[in-house]
């Protein structure tokens, strides 16, 4: 399956990616200075955030699922559930996005968004984990699976290791970056110095962030994510790439 | 089989959502520490009393934690990254530091205090009270009853849902079977164990797949050329209305306008869902329809959350 | 109702079609059994009925397919719902509900029918296959014979006039697969419904079929009468194979009709069952517990160089428990054991696999076992026919996954060999070779303990036989004692002789004309 690459599909993708950036980073751009009116804002993208998501997923499979790439789909879904649940409780490890990686770069980003959202789901159903937050990170993991999918192909191994490396460590600061602005609203309220100062513009608050993210160790953490994710892709990919091929083919998934 | 009324399975799953989205709702709109409490107070016992012995119901220590992880953190920056406030009684004072232009410590209030608790109270009610509807509410059954835009989707979790299980299983089998070839070091030995129980569990859910469209799963009616140009206009423009509230709520004063969009957003997505379902040519057996429990319950939490925007 | 015209099939990759100009054609309410060497390209035969060929194995499909006057060439599974009913080996596999009410609604779901209309028809297909009462348990508190009948009312709740089943009494005990056969005929008889059975056990099915298919490993596929297609049959049981050394006339197909054709006493071979090694395997008193639970109590047993034990029993017996203790990674309460170097193969012999190709796997082992280059595919090749080594191994047939396992263990060369439920998923082809492979193992002085249920293999390979009951020994004694005419688990030929000591039709000699 891949994203339709009609003008349509686009189109959608687009403004869902643009809507979406502007919910993880609004302390970034707020104008208002209310509180009130920034918590609105902050309660409002809660609402509006798994509204996407759902006309997003609806848009994903219209037509184009059929029960063998279902199957494929859920299979890889349990799987980075049960690696999720292995791995969580460690901080620093993050052992579910290696997987997503790779079986976008299998599968295509149609493919990648669906597991990328269906695993953030199902493990927080199954560990605990669903909150408000749960429609962001799937957002969040969605997004980096669709961009997965899009890497190119090659037939040279290193090449491809090479490829998908990189992009672990880029994705998994970018996931990182995404989710910490998100809750960084709600950890460190308006009013002291790590805060974001609504109305401040980009770069103050940008400033402000990025102390955030180093005092309270936000970029260790992700520093041990992209660790992990690269790793992983290191240790297991030849193999997961092989077995993942094959059952491509047999499902009949072309990306 | 009589049901217990003060069991889980008693209410329709998505009875439970709408309870703890409602409750969510409530400690979002309240500005005070005592209602916050009772929220956190209702959910709680609600789980305690109501769950049931599943999966999904054994995470309520880890949202309680979590609740109480966001009330100490929240009063911890405050303590810390306190910016010397001074408008009222003091509290208590630590040394102020200065770290690269970051102020540290220094004089805490009261009152900066109680703002960073309730604050606090506010984010951990929210969090528990959805936390009670995961811990209650069956998925499997609340996935049955999505739309038919979305069953495709839904059938992806549910299969995921069941399998996660059975894939630890064959984890664990592999495992033990694996040593009896001999151990091999580093690399190997992790793709050997995880190798073969992904091999295993895409040959069961291919079969699985096999089985499910041998039965039918997968046949869909068309869409008419003005249904599909509708649902398409439509899911595109909801997209857009959404993007548009997203703005007005970050450029712009006019709440109303953003609202406004919002709604229309949702209205939008409601007739997308409408329209796309009507591909969908699946009967139900046995719908779990909603009875008078769920309406009451439902009931309920409407009147509580209008009367708590009201007051 | 079944018209298959000039059809052939062939896999991507595969040098020739697997099927080729198959042209026949079935009567409603006929029931035909589908035979064949495993990898003949029976399951793509019945697969092709509903579509499922090519469409879940990929493919290249020729020819004409109708079924009830409809061409179906082509079609996808889904859009040939409601005329073909198709069951599965393991039905838990291919279950979608959690109750067996939803799991006959979810066909009937997907089909669109109405709510009332399905209570009506769950109700009816329910009571026809004997589950009525089973309605709101759920799937997994009932027995396989019970999920099987699930799975046939399942199949043909919405009316479909063909039933296609792949092997449905794999999993299943002699006597509940008896029923099911008998239950399938039943169907075929009084609803009028085709039905197309693939199974290598052919005894369970002989009596009730109405013709034969048998797809022969040459991708030609001929359909006859039941006698005239197992005259010159390789793969056959024990009975048949009996008639035909004595060349009966007309063939007997079961145990009934061979008492009646055949005059005893025979003159036959004694086994071999002499054993001279010493003593390696002594297990004394071994106990198992998991919790409370006792798995293994106070078992003792031994065994010596040179010698098959066979450990029988029902499922759960504590068989598999017995292996792991004995190779030492099972858990062990109590109890001593003295043992060689020791292998054990599992039931499940592919979890061992993990490599991308056969050559691959082959060489690990080498490399691994640290055993000159070449030695692991030496011993696959004496234990299966060639194949392609750039096969992925999970690619392979059952009999050649087990080969392959076996060779890798083997090359250890260790004096004890644990074997748990070998035969499990093999046609009478492969358990030939892996009997071939288990005499050669004894002539070379190794000791051999195996779990298995599957007398007339036990009877070809076995010197001695434990009996487990629910953890305990029930009874022990020599092959000839245990599956013996007057033993507690006959075999078909001792059944039917009556002869002490004459356990299996390998034991006569073709009789000259």
């Amino acid at each position: 399956m891949t994203v339709k690459t009609s003008l349509y599909s686009k189109l959608v993708i687009s403004f869902t990616a643009i809507a979406s950036l502007a919910m993880f980073a609004w302390p970034l751009i707020i104008q208002t200075t209310s509180v009130d009116e920034n918590r609105f804002a902050q309660t409002a993208f809660i609402v509006l955030m798994p509204l996407m998501l759902v006309l997003v997923l609806a848009e994903f499979a219209a037509g184009d699922l059929d029960s063998k790439q279902l199957a494929v789909l859920g299979v890889l879904i349990a799987l980075n559930a049960v690696v999720r649940v292995l791995g969580a409780g460690t901080s620093g490890i993050e052992t579910a996005f290696f997987l997503i990686i790779v079986g976008a770069y299998i599968f295509g980003s149609g493919f990648g968004f669906l597991l990328g959202t269906g695993s953030l789901f199902v493990s927080a159903l199954l560990m605990g984990g669903v909150g408000p937050w749960l429609p962001f990170q799937m957002m969040a993991a969605g997004l980096l699976g669709l961009v997965a999918g899009l890497l190119p192909k090659s037939n040279k191994r290193w090449l491809e290791l090479t490829l998908l490396v990189s992009f672990a460590i880029i994705g998994s600061f970018a996931y990182g970056a995404l989710m910490t602005m998100w809750n960084w609203p709600f950890l460190a309220g308006v009013g002291t110095d790590i805060s974001y100062s609504p109305g401040a513009g980009i770069g103050p608050n940008l400033a402000r962030f990025f102390k955030y993210e180093s005092l309270t160790g936000g970029l260790l953490w992700d520093t041990g994510r992209a660790i992990t994710t690269s790793v992983l892709i290191l240790l297991t990919a030849p193999a997961l790439l092989a077995t993942l091929k094959r059952a491509a083919g047999r499902a009949g998934i072309r990306r | 089989m009589p049901l217990n009324p003060f069991r889980a399975s008693a209410l329709h799953p998505a009875t439970w959502w709408f309870l703890g989205l409602g409750l969510a709702t409530i400690a979002s709109l309240e500005v005070s520490w005592l209602p916050e409490v009772l929220v956190i107070f209702a959910a709680i016992v609600l789980m305690l009393t109501c769950r049931e012995n599943a999966p999904w119901s054994k995470s309520v220590r880890f949202y309680l934690w979590l609740g109480a992880f966001v009330v100490g953190v929240r009063l911890l920056f405050r303590i810390i990254f306190n910016s010397g406030s001074t408008d009222s009684a003091v509290a208590f004072s630590l040394v102020e530091l200065n770290l690269g232009g970051v102020h540290l410590l220094g004089q805490v209030s009261w009152l900066t205090l109680e703002a960073a608790a309730t604050d606090g109270l506010r984010l951990a009610a929210i969090i528990i009270s959805i936390g009670m509807a995961n811990t209650l509410a069956n998925p499997k059954r609340l996935l049955k009853s999505t739309p038919g835009a979305l069953y495709e989707v839904a059938t992806a979790m549910t299969v995921a849902i069941n399998l996660a299980p059975q894939l630890i299983e064959s984890l664990q089998r592999v495992r033990k079977a694996r040593a009896l070839r001999g151990r091999s070091q580093g690399i190997s030995s992790l793709n050997s164990i995880v190798i073969p129980a992904l091999e295993d569990s895409i040959e069961q859910s291919l079969g699985l797949a096999a089985s499910m469209d041998a039965r039918g799963f997968g046949r869909r009616g068309s869409l008419t050329k003005t249904q599909l140009i509708a649902t398409r206009t439509l899911s595109l423009g909801g997209i857009l209305l959404i993007a548009f509230a997203t703005y007005f709520l970050l450029a712009t004063q006019s709440q109303m306008l953003a609202i406004a969009f919002m709604v229309s957003g949702i209205i939008a997505l409601t007739l997308t869902i409408r329209i796309a379902s009507t591909r969908n040519l699946r009967t139900r057996y046995r719908r779990q329809k909603p009875g008078i429990k769920d309406f009451s319950v439902i009931g309920i939490t409407l009147t509580t959350v209008v009367l708590v925007v009201i007051l | 109702m079944i018209k298959f015209r000039s059809v052939g099939f062939g896999y991507q990759g595969a040098e020739s079609p697997i099927i080729s100009r198959a042209s026949f054609a079935l009567n409603a309410g006929e029931f035909a059994l589908v035979c064949g060497p495993t990898g003949s390209g029976k399951s793509t035969l019945l697969k092709l009925m509903n579509g499922l060929a090519p469409h879940f194995t990929g493919g290249e499909l020729s020819g004409t397919i109708l079924i009830d006057g409809k061409d179906v060439t082509g079609h996808k599974p889904h859009e040939l719902a409601e005329l073909v009913g198709y069951v599965n080996q393991q039905p838990e596999g291919s279950f979608v509900a959690d109750t067996v009410g939803e799991e006959l609604a979810y066909g009937l779901e997907q089909l669109g029918f109405s709510p009332a209309e399905m209570e009506l028809r769950i109700a009816r297909h329910a009571e026809l296959v004997g589950i009525a009462q089973l309605l709101e348990q759920p799937l997994a508190s009932l027995s396989g014979g019970q999920q099987q009948r699930v799975a046939i009312a399942a199949a043909m709740a919405a009316g479909q006039r063909v039933l296609v089943l792949d092997e449905p009494t794999s999993a299943l005990d002699a006597s509940s697969a008896a029923e099911l056969v008998a239950l399938l005929a039943k169907l075929a008889k009084e609803q009028g419904i085709t039905v197309l059975l693939a199974e290598h056990r052919l005894e369970r099915v002989l009596e009730h079929i109405d013709s034969v298919i048998v797809v022969n490993g040459d991708s030609s596929v001929v359909k006859s009468a039941p006698r005239e297609a197992f005259k010159d049959y390789r793969l056959l049981p024990p009975v048949v194979e009996l008639s035909q050394r004595l060349k009966l006339e007309p063939l007997a197909l079961s145990i009934e009709e061979a008492k009646r054709g055949i005059a005893t006493p025979l003159a036959f071979s004694k086994r071999p069952n002499q054993v001279i090694g010493k003593q390696t395997l002594a297990v004394e008193k071994l106990t198992v517990k998991y919790g409370n639970n006792v798995a293994i109590s106070e078992v003792s047993l031994n065994a010596r160089a040179g010698e098959v034990v066979a450990l029988m029993g029902a499922n759960g017996s504590g068989k598999s428990t017995m292996l792991w203790a004995i190779q030492g990674s099972g858990a062990r309460s109590g109890g001593t054991i003295s043992r060689p170097e020791t292998t054990l193969v599992p039931q499940r012999a592919a979890d061992l696999l993990f490599l991308n190709t056969l050559a691959e796997e082959l060489a690990e082992s080498d490399k691994f076992n640290e055993v000159e280059q070449g030695q692991t595919a030496k011993l696959f090749l004496e234990l299966s026919n060639r194949t392609d080594p750039k096969q992925h191994p999970r690619d392979l047939s059952a009999g050649q996954q087990l080969a392959l396992v076996l060779a890798v263990q083997l090359v250890k060369g260790t004096p004890l060999i644990l074997l748990d439920e070998p035969t499990r998923g093999l046609d009478y082809e492969a358990k030939r070779h892996l009997v071939a492979a288990i005499r050669l193992m004894q002539e070379n002085g190794r000791t051999v303990l195996v779990a298995s249920h599957d007398i007339e293999f036990v009877a070809q390979i076995a010197n001695r036989v434990y009996v487990l009951e629910e953890g305990k020994i029930a009874t022990q004694g020599t092959t000839e004692e245990i599956l013996g005419a007057t033993g507690l688990m006959p075999t078909q030929i001792a059944q039917i002789a009556n002869q002490p000591g004459l356990l299996l039709a390998e034991q006569i000699g073709d009789r000259e004309n």
